[in-house]
């Protein structure tokens, strides 16, 4: 199975990633973008900032594709994610999945970003009107999560 | 022996990226951290995981010299 796996800190291009699970025999290529929302638990995202311990969250998601190709006849697979500042309506995560049939290839794309987002070492914080906060440290107790707010205003809308 | 530590997101921010420590030979990554929020109790709030050379491990798991050590708060890549 062919694979294609990137930590990157520049937009990611839907495009390359379709094109690098091309395959003549696939008769499905599914597309899952992660994309900066413009508001989570009542606060308005301002922006988003992506850190990774890279080669350990390549080396993870090359573990998670070959286990999705254990449980899917999967043609390829190419994951994709940002680092750095994603603003809104960007995407910070890419995974495509192509596949003989569409079953296999929803099925596996959808598992590769729910078994991303529980493992891969990447950690991403929120910037928002008001603030920032670590998304995923707030669950570890009190003392963690919300930081003391900054002065600096919110970055224009795009 | 000798061991490099890093530490990611917030644990970053309170610790720094990281640094090289002596250990005694024996040492667990799990008695390694619970040393670590001795020194700096803020941080053992923080629901941790831990790699050694890039691969999770138990907090059992025994050190040797020339391990990488990183501490993770919970991921939220995606």
């Amino acid at each position: 199975m062919a694979e294609r796996f990137e930590i990157v800190d520049a937009p990611i291009d839907p495009a390359g990633l379709l094109a690098a699970v091309g395959d003549p025999a696939a008769g499905a290529s599914v597309l899952f973008l992660g994309t900066t929302r413009s508001e989570n638990s009542g606060r308005r995202v301002t922006r988003l900032e992506y850190e990774a311990f890279a080669g350990m969250a390549l080396r993870e998601m090359r573990q998670l594709a070959r286990q999705a190709s254990r449980r899917w006849p999967l043609r390829r697979v190419a994951m994709v994610h940002r680092i750095g500042v994603v603003p809104v309506g960007e995407a910070s995560v890419g995974i495509a999945v192509s596949a003989g049939h569409r079953g296999e290839a929803f099925d596996a794309c959808h598992w590769l970003i729910d078994r991303l987002k529980e493992i891969v070492p990447i950690w991403k914080k929120e910037h928002y009107l008001g603030g920032t906060v670590w998304i995923g440290a707030q669950q570890g107790g009190p003392g963690d999560g919300l930081q003391a707010p900054r002065k600096r205003r919110a970055a224009r809308s795009r | 022996m000798r061991v490099r530590l890093r530490f990611f997101a917030s644990l970053r921010e309170r610790l720094g990226p990281g640094e090289v420590r002596t250990v005694r030979p024996g040492t667990t990554a799990g008695s390694l951290w619970d040393s670590l929020v001795r020194s700096q109790p803020a941080v053992g709030a923080v629901c941790i995981r831990i790699a050694v050379n890039e691969r999770y491990v138990d907090p059992e798991h025994e050190l040797a010299d020339g391990d990488e050590v990183a501490f993770f708060p919970p991921v939220s890549g995606g």
